[in-house]
This record gives structure tokens, sequence and C-alpha cells, in this order.
């Protein structure tokens, strides 16, 4: 057992078994099935919303119960623009405006608001941000000449004026000669979500994630080091916006369509049920919630027992909370500890000092 | 009807409306004095005691009539969330007394999901009818002012509720203890009271102030379980506006932002119906820019 663990835990190892699942991921819609590609892919468009909530959440403490918000208006950011001008003058360019857009307001928008909320101490957050997609909500059913309202926008089936001045329809997520269209979603879902994992990977590892992590464990010992506890709870919170935001935008080339019920509230419930049970404080922990979230949602659809998810997530996250703080992603740590235990060995962990701090900082 | 009539009207209904929003808030606060976290579930655990009354009065009203039965309910429905309360805070939140902040919140999120879901399993997602002693159409008129029922009743019970509450911190020897625990756990520990008993108690209170609001609100527009969803977003403004630790701010703020938002809705045509509810956040946001600790709060000072 413990050859294993050492093994797991070796760099040369980790690096191989990420090369293993890159491969794995480009050849699997090669070979799956329709269903199976858009699961994937679903997958990854919530795994990256969840990774903007873990990065504010699990690795800077602070609640945001608003993350559907976000990708509720990213997805609006992506699809307005693109069944604006997809097709015209700007062609494929509007896809680009459509992703530029779904990152920068979102995350504008969670600027603006953590420079106000952060300002109080504690719960504001959590709070401030239970109103978010409360307000968000009537406004887009009010507005419904922008969003379509109830209805939403779809844009699989698009109108569009072709060269030769007759008017067309068409997908703007269509895959080209060669590839059907869920490939052709997989692969660019897929590519940008790897790409916000190695940036969210890249910032939690550096300064910005130690400074994080000091403002989680305790603000005043951070203040002391000439880390601002504000300036970068704002930064996390404005990065959970545009995280939430590019997930709105994979959202749009995942399923095309995009409606007022993206923004409810229940829905940033949910996110943060899949990122606490996944594992908050990790990078591959937004991974296992987005699992978490879609399979719950497809598993409790297929058997037919759709009314009872709520009391599912809500005892499956009550259950995790007691049993498993730390997530799906620390079950390893949990099972090597109590392997070791058993084994009458330390039962003290070096580098976990975890436990110890978490009840003195907070007193 | 008058100008003047209206305006009546108006501010007595968001009175109405807004005492539901001010009844919950006041079980937030207490919530978070006797264990300093905010309880995300308050709203679910209200209106889960809600559907108890209705379905104990249900089962009464055949036998006993049926002012009775809404009676029996009503008490029935209070014991019961009294005891939900307590539960909640002993075998729930109090696994999670050392953790940290934001597991307590994900932890009442965790039960809010869950009452939910148990409730829509239970008694349906569909919304309900709620028996109760008169209809939600009636109105008395005081001169050439009209006034419907529920509004006066639910506003009346609200503020009853509220001066109970304060004796009873003010004036028994267990709110002494309550206030005691709030201020300072272990100190009040130290001195012989029983801290566990007291936040349990806290809960309890919290809990069955918010299931009569709920069965209020109830009696108005029947029973759903996500009845109160919204409602706890205007608690939780009120609170934030008011100041965590000042009940007192939280129930002015919970009336002043009900009775603005119905005013501005009526009164300032690009708002209307659907735009009232940004009123309230709005008016957060200037709070929290102003006065950061809220109204009425005191300004926390950390103790390093």
């Amino acid at each position: 057992m413990s050859g294993f663990f050492a093994l797991t835990s070796n760099r040369w190892f980790r690096l191989g078994a990420f090369g293993v699942l890159l491969v794995v991921l480009g050849v699997l819609p090669l070979v799956a099935n329709e269903f199976t590609n858009q699961t994937v892919s679903h997958i990854a468009v919530i795994a990256v919303a969840i990774l903007g909530l873990n990065i504010v959440m699990g690795y800077t403490g602070q609640v945001s119960l608003g993350h559907s918000f976000f990708v509720g208006i990213g997805a609006y950011c992506a699809i307005i623009p693109i069944q604006a001008w997809w097709g015209g003058p700007l062609a494929e360019g509007a896809i680009v405006i459509g992703f530029v857009l779904s990152i920068l307001i979102p995350g504008l928008l969670g600027l603006l608001i953590a420079l106000v909320a952060v300002r109080l101490r504690g719960l504001a957050l959590a709070m401030i941000t239970i109103a978010l997609p409360t307000i968000a909500l009537p406004l887009a059913q009010k507005f419904s000449d922008f969003t379509g309202g109830n209805e939403g926008i779809s844009i699989r089936r698009l109108d569009y004026v072709g060269a030769d001045g007759q008017i067309y329809k068409g997908n703007p997520f269509a895959a080209g000669p060669g590839l059907d269209n869920d490939q052709w979603q997989y692969y660019l879902i897929i590519s940008i979500a790897l790409v916000f994992f190695a940036l969210a990977y890249f910032l939690v590892r550096g300064k910005y994630g130690r400074a994080f992590a000091i403002v989680k464990s305790n603000e005043a010992i951070a203040s002391s080091m000439g880390i601002s506890p504000y300036r970068y709870k704002v930064l996390a919170f404005t990065i959970a916006g545009v995280y939430g935001g590019a997930s709105g935008f994979l959202l749009i080339v995942w399923g095309q369509y995009t409606s007022s019920e993206t923004l409810a509230f229940h829905h940033s419930i949910e996110y943060v049920i899949a990122s606490i049970v996944g594992g908050a404080g990790s990078i591959i922990g937004a991974v296992f919630g987005g699992v978490f979230y879609i399979l719950v949602d497809q598993v409790m659809n297929g058997l037919q027992l759709a009314k009872y998810s709520a009391v599912v997530q809500g005892g499956v996250i009550l259950v995790i909370l007691f049993l498993l703080p730390g997530g799906l992603v620390s079950l390893p740590r949990a099972i090597r500890r109590l392997v070791r235990r058993r084994r009458g060995g330390h039962t003290v962990e070096a580098g976990r000092p975890a436990d110890s701090a978490s009840v003195n900082t907070k007193q | 009807m008058n100008p003047f009539g209206t305006f009546v009207q108006l501010v007595v209904d968001a009175l109405a409306q807004g005492s539901l929003y001010a009844a919950l808030a006041l079980a937030i606060v207490l919530v978070n004095q006797a264990t300093g976290l905010v309880n995300f579930a308050q709203g679910g655990m209200a209106v889960l005691g809600s559907y108890i009354g209705m379905t104990i009065g249900g089962l009464f009203i055949p036998l006993v009539g049926s002012t009775a039965g809404i009676l029996i309910g009503i008490i029935g429905a209070v014991a019961a969330s009294l005891l939900l309360g307590a539960f909640v805070e002993r075998f729930v939140m109090r696994r999670f007394e050392r953790a940290e902040e934001d597991t307590k919140v994900v932890a009442t999120i965790g039960v809010l999901t869950l009452i939910v879901g148990l409730v829509g399993l239970i008694w349906g997602f569909n919304s309900i009818p709620y028996p109760f002693f008169f209809t939600s159409s009636e109105s008395i008129r005081i001169g050439d002012v009209s006034v419907s029922v529920w509004s006066i009743v639910t506003f009346l019970t609200i503020i009853a509720l509220m001066g109970v509450l304060q004796l009873l911190f003010r004036g028994t020897k267990m709110g002494l203890g309550l206030r005691a625990v709030a201020d300072n756990s272990p100190s009040a520990a130290l001195s012989g009271i029983r801290v566990g008993g007291m936040r349990m108690v806290g809960w309890g209170l919290a809990a069955a102030l918010g299931t009569i609001a709920a069965i209020l609100l109830a009696s108005k527009s029947g029973l759903a379980p996500n009845n109160f969803d919204g409602i706890l977003v205007y608690a939780l403004a009120a609170v934030v506006i008011g100041g965590l630790d000042s009940p007192i701010g939280a129930v002015v703020a919970a009336l002043g932002i009900t009775v603005l938002e119905s005013l501005a809705a009526a009164y300032i045509p690009w708002i209307g119906h659907d735009l009232k509810v940004v009123v309230p956040f709005v008016l957060i946001f200037v709070v929290l820019i102003v006065r950061p600790q809220g109204l009425f709060g005191r300004k926390a000072v950390v103790r390093v």
C-alpha cells in the first residue's frame, strides 16, 4: 500500500499520468458515442465554473452564493453578439467577440461587487452574493428583447446572410468536414477548459496562491505581512467572475442556448455543493465537482428519481462535511491516514498542520 | 380612491410584508447571537414548520372544528419547530462549532437543500392552500381607506411576538443566560450556564419565530417548498443593512426597505413592479459604502 502512495506522489509519475490523461481526452471523442462526448464536455463546462468558485471559496475562504449570476451573464455576453453578428461581415469574429465579452463583463461585475461587498468582514460576501441571482433573474425577464426572457435565446438554427445576399440557417458551432458537431464542440470546450485549468494551477502555486492562503487563514497576519486582505479578496472574487463568465461561454458552445433560468439561485447552491463535494481547496477537485454535478443530474433523471435530487445533494454535502471535509479529492489522503493509523505508526502527518491551524486562527 | 387612501394602503401592505421579512431577519440575528453564524436554512426550516402546521391542522379540523383545528395546527407547528431548531443545532451545527466560517455557511446551505428537498418529497412541489381563520381577500374600511385584514393581523402578530421575545430576553433568567452566551460563551460556561443548552434554545426560538412568519405568509399565498427563498434574501438584506448584531436594526431595516420598495414601485414609473426587487440591493450597496457595519451595528474590534 505505502509503495502505491509513494508512487502517486512522485513528480514524474504525476507528469506521466497527466500525459496519459491528455491522450485519453484527445482520443475519447473519436471512439465514444455522441452522448458520452456531450456528457464529458458538459462536465468540463461546469468544472470551469466550479474552479472559479474554488479559487474564491477554497483558496481564499470567501463564500459566494451568487456564482450562477456570473455563469448566466457570461452566457448572455457570449450568445448575444454571436446572435447579432455571426455570419455577417464579422463572420467567425463574432464568436471571438462573444468569448472576450463573456470574460470581461462578468470579471468587471465581479470586481465592482467585490469592491463593495468585501468591505464587510466575514459573511458579508455570502449575504451580498445571494442577492445577485435574485436581482438578475427578474431583470433578465424584464429586458426580454435582449435576453429572450424565460424562453431564452437559441442559436442552433441561426439566420444569417450569405455572400450571395440570401438568408441561410446555420449553427455557429457546427463542425467543419471530418468531424461531427459533438466532437468539434468537445475539442473546443476541452481545450479552453484546459487553458483555464492551467492558468488556475499556476495562479494558486505562485505568489497569489500563497497570498490567498494567508488571507484565508488569518487576515491580521496577512496585513502585518504587507498583504492586503481587501485587495486579494477582491482579486479572488474577480477571478471567480471571470471563470464563471468563461463557463457561460462554454455553456453556449455546448448547448447553443441560454435563458434566464441559467441565472437562478438554485444553480448557485448546486455549484457550491459540487465544489465542496469535489474538494474546494484543490484544482482537480473542480473536476470531481463537475462530475458530481452532472452525474447526480443524469443518474437521478435516468432512474426517474429527479424529485429526490435535492435531498441527495443536501445529504451528500452534509456527509462530506462530516466525514471528508477536504472533498472527494482528499479521499486518497484520508485512506492513507487510515492505513497508517491501523499500522500503529505516526498518526500525525508531516506537512499537514491544517487541523491545528484552523482551530487556532479563528478564535 | 383618493391618492392619500392609496398611499396608506400601500404603506400598510408594505409593513405587513415587511414584518415577515423582519421576523426572519430577527430569527437570523437570534441565531447569529447564539452561535455566531448566519443560518441560510432559516427560511427552509420555517417552511417545514408551516407544512407541519398545515398537516396537524388538517388532522384536527374535522374533529374539533376549523378555528380550534387551525389553532392546534399553529401550536403544533411552533412546538415542532422549537424541536427542529434545537435538533439542527445539536446534531448538525454543533459538529461544526470549531470549523471555519465558510464551512458553517455551507453546512447551513446543506441543511436548506435537504429540508426543501424533503418538504417537496413529502408534500409535493406545487403550491397548496393553507387553511386559516380568514381569507386573504377580506378587508376592512377605515374612513375611505380599505386595508386588508391579513396585513393588519400579520403586522400586529409579528410586532407582538417581538415584544414577547424582548420580554423573554430582558425579563427572565433564561433570557439572561441567552444574552450571556451571546456575549461571551466561555465566561458564560465558567459561571455555570449550560452553553450548549442555551444555543439549542436560541435556535429553537429562531425556528419558531420563522415558522409563525411562514404560516402567516402561507395563509395569504399558499404553501410551496421554495416559499421563503425570496424572503430569505430580503431578510439577509435587512440584516446587512441593520447590522448583524442588532435585533432592532434588523427589524427597522426590514420594514424600511419594504416600504421604500413598494413606494418606489408605485410612484417612480420606470421602476414599476418588475424592477422593485432592485431597490433593497441598491440600498445595501449604499449602506455598505457608507457604514460597513450596518446602520445599527457596532464596529467589530478584532483581538489578535
